[in-house]
């Protein structure tokens, strides 16, 4: 109803006059024939007139409430608001342009972190139905907590889930890491990336195949899979032409012939965060793509992300009511377990359901630091549109004396502020644009990552609410202002003297701003610093010098002597190479992304609490490539790191003071996991951080027994990076159909445990640079305005024999009160807000005072040159001048 | 009677208007003004240009439309006529009335208690 009473007044006033014509067309038929029916009664002309306008009643007042039923909402008004108030920004249009410039930064900041919000959080992954109808489901512990307490699911649950689940119309599974296989054609090998994915994977997530067709039930037949796969977008454009002919030709991958059977469409890169497969290929032909060969049968092996689509009318409460209910069947199904675990249902989007929470933290954390900019953008704002008001202090008592109400000049600001904020918005979806896609930039390339960041409605929906709140943020205040005028008193004062008010309002807003820039740049020094020691961070190895190469010949079937004697060709080669000083293998870095952990005890069996260690397995001379110091002792003999039975190990400080404090360590004996005979201690080594940088001391065993999948280290004599592509050539030179994957330098590897602290820093940093900016601008601002409306008892001042040091006392005094007020304020904020940054920080207290006071007496330093630029013109005022001016 | 005239009560005559367009189809403003004399016998004091304003609200409500014509007598006039939406609103407003008026007319029975 509310909208039809809009639409015709929209109506009416596009056609006011026409409407106004008409009425007063059927106002003067209608008296007329009020006329004639008197004449007729035997009225004389004049009196039948007069009856007839008694009748009638008041034209003129009909006509005027007519006119304001039609035109309360009066669009045309608005139109003139609109026209006005872009005149009036033109006018001014430099600083304008600055205002709009700053907001655009600060709402484009904020878009910018929210596209990774939506891409992350909000929406399914791309190229997937957009139905909301599509929910992943984890498996719970409910005796661990946090993300130790979400597990993927394993094959037989999985079946069992997705063939008793009533609320869903299908589960899917894929394989929660991908799949590295060698793709052999024209005599060479090259490393292809895979995802095994559920038959009906693809119908249920609503993707379609843009050549040929998806995977289908049959394809994945446990008894008889098919040796199919489904090429991505990307792959089959680079490496195959897009050519349309390619669906029915085979693929040999990891040595068994693969049939094309058609093309995923471009958007489409599977549903987990970060992956980006070539290809996806049957659960069922996984004994191709893993050395786990019974993970279609092995209730212990939970390695896979399930999602599935509701039914009509199902919510998300009763499709998690009936994963409780299937979680507790097959707890009774499998009475001996220790465990019995729970499921979890989640919205199914790019980052996995348990991780959902420390990714919101984080963006969110990320959203309040852009929210803080975009405040001290908007109080910049506010200040100039405050100074502006003043200025039309005349125009409003004007339009205030011809009659405006104050809704009226209110509204009549706060378009002008709309306006500014719209502009300021539309810039800032481009900001927000190129800073998502710089964002990308900032991960380190050795993570096989790649992340779509779609800007979709979601994210320009979100754009114009913060442009709308923020131009109501920064307009109310001017607007309430500049239209509370006493017109009287404006009109009759010559001067146009800027009330006390306004400029207490300047202040407070001045104050705010300082305190919020230094909480910013207190963070942002705090994480740049951080990043210094984390870059100083003593590793306990080498982090120059190295390069290395990640090799898993056991894919393409190879007997273990096949694999062996490729190893130690290689090895042989690459030690050959000028310019390599040695070379081993590992079974993984530390400081990367596996770890594999075992107990430990003095004695063989059970005993009741052992030692939780972290176990690398290595070769012979890996400890000196990678420059990790032998203590006490020596390293593994190529025997005993060959040898297929526990023998020597090395250990680290850490678990030398845990087993024998006080003791040497070398020569004692201590029992691995399951192992039926003794390891001998055989040497010591220095501690190193193994899992992340800010780790406490961790026990750590290095011992022999490599598996299959190793990677090369070798230390370079000088420039590691000329290695890297010489590494690359080696391994096709031992075995044609072999290919290194991960071939980086050292430096590279460490760009992943130092990721988090170097976005935070890098993000901080750029919050924190403009945030000093747009401070030093509104302080600037104010004094500048102070200077300017007080030109005139400087003056005086001067006149009566000021000198010009009083001058600047008076002027740099307003400066450093507003300063030290805003420090103060800012200082015990960042105190507050520096403990939230605690758990990122290497090496420094999150109240570390030296970073504070240097942000304290920095942004002090910076402030009084806002100050003096405008102390000086102050000083340059000559009092005849400014006496004669007023 | 005679000259003892009723003021039109505050919402009333949007009804009236209504009614009047539901019962005789299309009316211009004067043929309106007219009906509701005619049925009122007189006794209400309407004051006509008021018409004009009810038909404008009830437009803008889209409870009625109003197309341009001729008169009985040959003139241009605009008649106004009773959309659907007004017919189904007019409905609900005699329902209302209805109660109204019955309670009105309870109360203004009361006998006097002791």
């Amino acid at each position: 109803m509310r909208g039809r009473t809009l639409w015709a007044r929209l109506k009416g006033q596009a056609a006011q006059r026409q409407e106004d014509e008409a009425l007063d067309e059927e106002i003067r038929e209608h008296i007329a024939l009020l006329e004639e029916r008197y004449r007729s009664q035997g009225m004389s002309a004049r009196d039948a007139s007069r009856a007839a306008r008694r009748q009638f009643g008041n034209v003129t007042g009909l006509m005027e409430r007519q006119r304001a039923l039609r035109g309360i909402l009066s669009p045309s008004e608005w139109w003139q608001d609109v026209r006005f108030g872009a005149r009036m920004l033109a006018k001014r249009s430099i600083s304008s342009a600055a205002v709009v410039l700053a907001l655009a930064l600060g709402i484009g900041m904020n878009s910018a972190v929210f596209t990774f919000v939506n891409a992350l959080l909000l929406r399914p992954p791309q190229g997937v139905s957009e139905t909301n109808k599509l929910i992943e489901v984890w498996l719970h512990n409910p005796k661990s907590s946090g993300v130790m307490g979400n597990l993927p699911f394993n094959y037989p649950d999985y079946t069992y889930y997705r063939d008793h689940a009533k609320s869903l119309e299908g589960l899917m599974a894929c394989a929660e890491a991908g799949r590295e296989a060698i793709w052999n054609h024209a005599g060479t090998g090259e490393i292809l990336h895979g995802q095994l994915v559920s038959g009906n994977g693809f119908s249920l997530l609503g993707v379609n195949a843009v050549v040929g067709r998806t995977l289908s039930v049959d394809d994945d037949s446990v008894d008889h899979p098919r040796q199919v796969v489904v090429l991505s977008n990307s792959f089959w454009k680079q490496k195959l032409g897009g050519d349309a002919g390619a669906v029915g030709k085979t693929l040999m991958l990891n040595g068994a012939a693969f049939t094309v059977v058609g093309v995923a469409p471009e958007e489409f890169s599977g549903i987990v965060v970060g992956m980006q497969p070539d290809f996806w290929t049957p659960m069922a032909v996984q004994e191709r793509f893993t050395h786990d060969k019974a993970m279609l049968s092995d209730r212990d092996s939970y390695s896979l992300i399930v999602a599935g689509r509701m039914r009509q009318g199902v919510d998300r409460k009763s499709v998690q009511a009936e994963m409780h209910l299937l979680a507790q069947q097959v707890a009774l199904a499998h009475p001996k377990e220790q465990d019995v675990l729970d499921a979890m249902e989640y919205p199914l989007t790019l980052v996995p359901g348990p991780y959902r929470g420390y990714v919101g933290a984080f963006t969110g954390g990320l959203l309040a630091v852009f929210a803080l900019v975009l405040l001290i953008a908007c109080t910049n704002a506010a200040g100039l549109l405050l100074a502006r008001a003043t200025g039309r202090t005349r125009e409003m008592a004007t339009r205030s004396a011809l009659g405006a109400g104050r809704a009226r000049l209110v509204r009549q600001m706060l378009v002008e502020s709309l306006m500014l904020a719209g502009m300021a918005g539309a810039a800032g979806v481009a900001v927000a644009w190129a800073t998502s896609r710089l964002l990308i930039q900032l991960k380190p390339a050795s993570i096989p990552l790649t992340l779509a960041i779609p800007m979709d409605w979601r994210v320009v929906l979100f754009t114009a609410a913060v442009s709308v709140a923020t131009g109501i943020v920064f307009g109310l205040a001017p607007a309430l202002r500049a239209s509370a005028v006493e017109a009287a008193r404006v009109l009759k004062e010559e001067s146009q003297t800027a009330g006390r008010k306004k400029t207490r309002m300047r202040n407070v807003l001045v104050v705010a701003q300082m305190a919020m820039c230094v909480v910013l740049l207190a963070g942002a020094a705090l994480c740049v610093r951080s990043l210094m020691n984390a870059n100083a961070i003593d590793t306990g190895f080498d982090t120059h010098h190295i390069a290395v190469a990640s090799l898993d010949p056991a894919s393409l079937g190879y007997t273990p002597a096949r694999i062996n004697d490729f190893y130690v060709r290689l090895k042989e080669r690459v030690e050959r190479l000028p310019g390599v000083a040695s070379a081993s293998y590992v079974q993984f870095l530390p400081l990367g992304t596996a770890r594999s952990e075992t107990s430990v005890s003095k004695q063989l069996g059970k005993e009741p609490s052992p030692t939780m260690v972290s176990v690398y397995r290595m070769d012979s001379g890996f400890l000196r490539t990678m420059g990790i110091s032998l203590l006490r002792g020596r390293d593994l003999t190529v025997k005993e790191a060959q040898s297929e039975k526990p023998g020597g190990v090395v250990i680290n400080e850490t678990l030398a003071r845990m087993m024998w404090p006080g003791q040497d360590p070398v020569g004692k004996r201590l029992a691995m996991g399951d192992d039926k005979t003794m390891s001998e201690v055989v040497g010591v080594v220095r501690d190193g951080k193994y899992h992340t940088l800010g780790e406490a001391p961790v026990p750590v065993v290095f011992c022999g027994k490599l598996p299959t999948a190793r990677i090369l280290v070798v230390r370079a004599a000088g420039d590691d990076r000329l290695l890297l592509d010489e590494l690359r050539r080696e391994v096709p030179m031992v075995d044609p159909l072999m290919a290194a994957t991960q071939v980086q330098t050292i430096e590279q590897h460490m760009a992943l445990p130092l990721f988090p602290a170097r976005t935070v820093g890098w993000l901080l940093g750029a919050s924190g640079l403009m945030a000093v900016v747009m401070t030093t601008i509104g302080l600037f601002g104010v004094i500048a305005y102070m200077v300017s409306q007080r030109t005139h008892e400087i003056g005086v001042r001067m006149a009566l024999g000021a000198r010009r040091s009083d001058v600047l006392r008076l002027v740099i005094g307003q400066g450093v009160r507003l300063t030290v007020v805003g420090l103060g304020i800012g200082l015990c904020a960042a105190l507050g807000a520096a403990r939230l940054l605690a758990p990122l920080l290497y090496g420094i207290g999150a109240n570390d005072p030296t970073t504070m006071s240097a942000v304290a007496v920095g942004l002090a330093a910076i402030a009084m040159l806002a100050c003096y630029l405008p102390a000086r013109r102050a000083m340059q005022v000559e009092p005849s001048v400014a006496l004669r001016y007023e | 009677m005679g000259d003892q005239k009723s003021e039109v009560l505050q919402g009333t005559l949007d009804l009236m208007v209504l009614k009047t367009l539901h019962a005789m189809g299309p009316l211009h403003g004067f043929g309106i003004a007219r009906r509701i004399e005619q049925v009122s016998d007189g006794v209400l004091d309407l004051n006509e240009g008021t018409v004009y304003t009810a038909l404008l609200r009830l437009q803008q409500q889209g409870w009625i439309k109003s197309e341009w014509g001729t008169s009985e007598n040959n003139r241009r006039a605009r008649f106004y006529s009773i959309t659907v939406r007004g017919t189904k609103q007019l409905e609900r407003e005699e329902e209302n009335w209805e109660r109204v008026a019955g309670v009105i007319e309870k109360v203004l029975r009361l006998e006097r208690q002791r």
